[in-house]
């Protein structure tokens, strides 16, 4: 079975599914209190968060304008240290490039820490199709990976997971383990899934990571994560893979260093992840520990074509998963109805320029434009604005649903003729206003269930604006 | 063309659209990296004397860390003695080749050298720098400080020798590379390892240790 197949045109049925499942309500409650307030308690105690933002869209913005020179630094830099790089256009380049390395290596099994390019390469489903296993070790990821799902939320992609599932995925998996034994405490699950895959970490022959950001100055690859898997992932096996789309790209440690503290505060609301490691290369001579060898792979899978277009912005984004918590849409519906690799407005954005408007063009329309995921990315990332953009590209390539375009035509031309909009919102503001004279509100309108559904429609009280600017009164 | 010369190809095409010859650019592009310019830092990252040794305790214990201190490195092993009875821990430890423990006479505690292995009760490491901005220890990975003792290890102990203490990344970065160390990995560490994978709540010890105790090294 396929994880990574995009369900993204089914957006509006998996939404409606979304929100009649009690269970991922439950959850979705729970993300909303937890990173919600973090991350605003995190930035009220550091007075220069903003302008560490301010300093952080700068930085990215100069090595966008140069990208082509950064890669190259930083290419010359791992090669300097001893590390391979490889480029891959396509996930397909991906997939292909990984197993070579995998086959190369004698590999049964890999392990990875957390990796959305891995996600969106379909790395998993691609080594288990040609003999070898992956696993996951990012707890989040290792309980989806059980259930066969994709994550929901790219920083905690086991969110939407109730404690009795894991209990139960846990049973069913771990068959080594005694049957009777006790798992009701959370302590006992944890301590469990770190015992099974304490054992995992050395087995495996390859280990894959991804990579927060790519130093050009020193050719180092750097990860953030609070459990120390990525660590284990990486340095216990005798080859380690970097996973790494193009725009990871960041020019010197001082760069890093202010990106890394605008990120964990945006995304959990630490001051900064447990571990943040910058790595480098294979093993030193002399060294007891680490792989022997270093791989870098450089995804590209349609970023160079967002460069110098409206969307060019949206390579900013750093992965901090604030836009996700902050949005309506997804505190309601959750990921999986977004359908693919990336939920929430950062996905909504990038899902159709990674995979095309004609698969991924419902997720723009997921908004209600309230602006949150803007104010709160700590990259500066005009969302809302990419947002429609590719409402518009998608109007243009008429892939909108007939009746809304039906709608759209019948309100524009209705628009465009002054005379006829005002005699016909009189018309209608009347017959409303006779509607709900008793009330001054109406509990349902025909057409408008989508709105009455929810809450009464206060009926107008007067006339127009237009009919009040021009009339007597003035 | 090579996949990377088509991906380096198109990024040209669409950067240089109205932009400056190739050569500016490259030329830019080189004092921009080798400069590293730092822009102003946040007051956090500011404190120094006795007030930054104050925040260190206080970020590090935020953290779920514990810290000591130690009045020199002859007292090492007393401490590290006293905390594996306080904690009900066996009397082992794990060690690199850290030439800073190896005149050290450890008493009934049996030290074991090398990487980590799948059971590590016990681990001790020497840490280069502190991050006072954020209660961090900055370890660089070799012979001497294996990386595996790192993660590997149940209880993680840390020596950090009080002078290594910076303010923040803006001290902090200047310091590493005068040191003049390439390890393969620089390890940042704050606090024990954590995760809320399961139910939203957070727990201790996820892969990595479920303790970190730091011993701060006076003189």
């Amino acid at each position: 079975m396929s994880v990574h197949t995009p369900t993204t045109p089914a957006f509006q049925s998996n939404a409606r599914a979304a929100m009649a499942n009690a269970n991922l309500q439950s959850a979705l409650r729970g993300t909303r209190d937890n990173f919600v307030g973090k991350r605003a308690a995190a930035r009220a105690a550091l007075p220069e968060f903003d302008d560490l933002r301010d300093r952080a869209r700068a930085i990215k913005n100069e090595v966008l304008a140069n990208l082509d020179l950064y890669l190259e630094a930083y290419e010359r830099a791992v090669i300097a240290s001893g590390g391979q790089v490889h480029w891959a256009e396509t996930a397909e380049d991906c997939r292909r490039i990984t197993l070579e390395i995998c086959r190369k290596a004698g590999a049964k099994t890999v392990n990875k820490g957390k990796t959305m390019i891995s996600e969106e390469c379909g790395i998993n489903d691609f080594l288990a199709e040609n003999g070898i296993r992956p696993v996951e070790t990012d707890l989040g990821e290792y309980i989806i990976q059980l259930r066969g799902e994709a994550p929901s939320h790219i920083i905690a992609p086991a969110v939407h997971v109730t404690v009795p599932e894991v209990e139960a995925e846990f049973r069913r998996a771990h068959t080594h383990l005694p049957a009777d034994r006790d798992l009701s405490e959370l302590s006992t699950l944890m301590r469990e899934a770190r015992g099974v895959l304490r054992e995992k970490y050395f087995q495996a022959e390859v280990g894959i990571t991804g990579a927060n950001m790519l130093v050009a100055e020193t050719g180092q690859s750097i990860i953030v994560t609070n459990e120390g898997n990525g660590d284990l992932s990486q340095s216990l096996p005798r080859v380690h893979i970097v996973m790494a789309s193009i725009e990871k790209l960041v020019p010197t440690l001082e760069d890093a260093s202010t990106i890394l503290r605008v990120l964990a505060r945006s995304a959990t609301g630490q001051e900064t992840t447990v571990y943040t490691t910058f790595s480098k290369g294979p093993r030193r001579k002399g060294d007891p520990d680490g792989p022997e060898e270093y791989h870098v792979i450089l995804l590209d899978n349609g970023r160079t074509n967002m460069l110098g277009t409206e969307f060019q912005d949206m390579l900013r984004c750093i992965r901090c998963g604030a836009c996700i918590n902050h949005c309506p849409v997804y505190q309601t519906v959750g990921g999986h109805a977004y359908g693919w690799v990336y939920p929430g407005p950062m996905g909504s954005v990038l899902t159709p320029s990674l995979i095309g408007v004609e698969q991924g063009g419902q997720l723009p329309n997921a908004s209600t434009f309230c602006g949150r995921c803007e104010e709160v990315c700590p990259m500066r990332i005009p969302l809302p604005k990419m947002m429609r953009h590719w409402r518009e590209r998608e109007f243009e390539k008429n892939l909108t649903p007939a009746a809304q375009r039906q709608g759209l035509r019948l309100w524009a031309m209705a628009a465009q003729r002054p005379a006829l909009y005002r005699f016909a919102t009189r018309i209608a503001s009347g017959a409303l206003r006779l509607l709900g004279r008793k009330r001054g509100s109406l509990r349902s309108l025909p057409f408008a269930g989508g709105w009455t559904g929810q809450r009464d429609l206060p009926v107008p009280r007067g006339p127009s604006f237009m009919d009040q600017w021009r009339g007597p009164t003035r | 063309m090579s996949a990377r010369e088509r991906i380096l190809a198109r990024t040209r095409a669409a950067v240089t659209g109205a932009a400056e010859p190739e050569e500016a650019r490259r030329a830019a592009v080189a004092v921009r990296i080798a400069q590293a310019p730092v822009a102003p830092a946040p007051r956090q990252a500011l404190s120094h004397g006795p007030q930054r040794l104050t925040q260190f305790m206080t970020k590090l214990e935020a953290a779920a860390a514990t810290i000591g201190r130690v009045s020199g490195l002859s007292e090492l092993p007393k401490a590290l003695a006293h905390e594996l009875r306080k904690r009900n821990l066996p009397a082992v430890a794990r060690v690199g080749s850290e030439p800073m423990f190896a005149g050290l006479d450890w008493g009934t505690i049996a030290i074991s050298h090398g990487p980590g292995r799948v059971e590590e009760p016990v681990t001790l490491s020497r840490a280069e720098f502190g991050l006072a901005e954020t209660g961090t220890l900055v370890l660089a990975s070799g012979p001497d400080n294996p990386v595996t003792l790192t993660f590997l290890g149940e209880t993680h102990f840390v020596v950090l020798r009080a002078k290594d203490l910076c303010g923040g990344f803006e001290d902090f970065w200047p310091a590493w590379r005068a040191r003049g160390l390439d390890p393969r990995t620089i390890n940042m560490v704050t606090g024990p390892s954590r995760s809320a994978d399961i139910g939203q709540v957070l727990q201790l010890g996820a892969h990595g240790p479920i303790a970190l105790h730091v011993f701060l090294l006076d003189g």
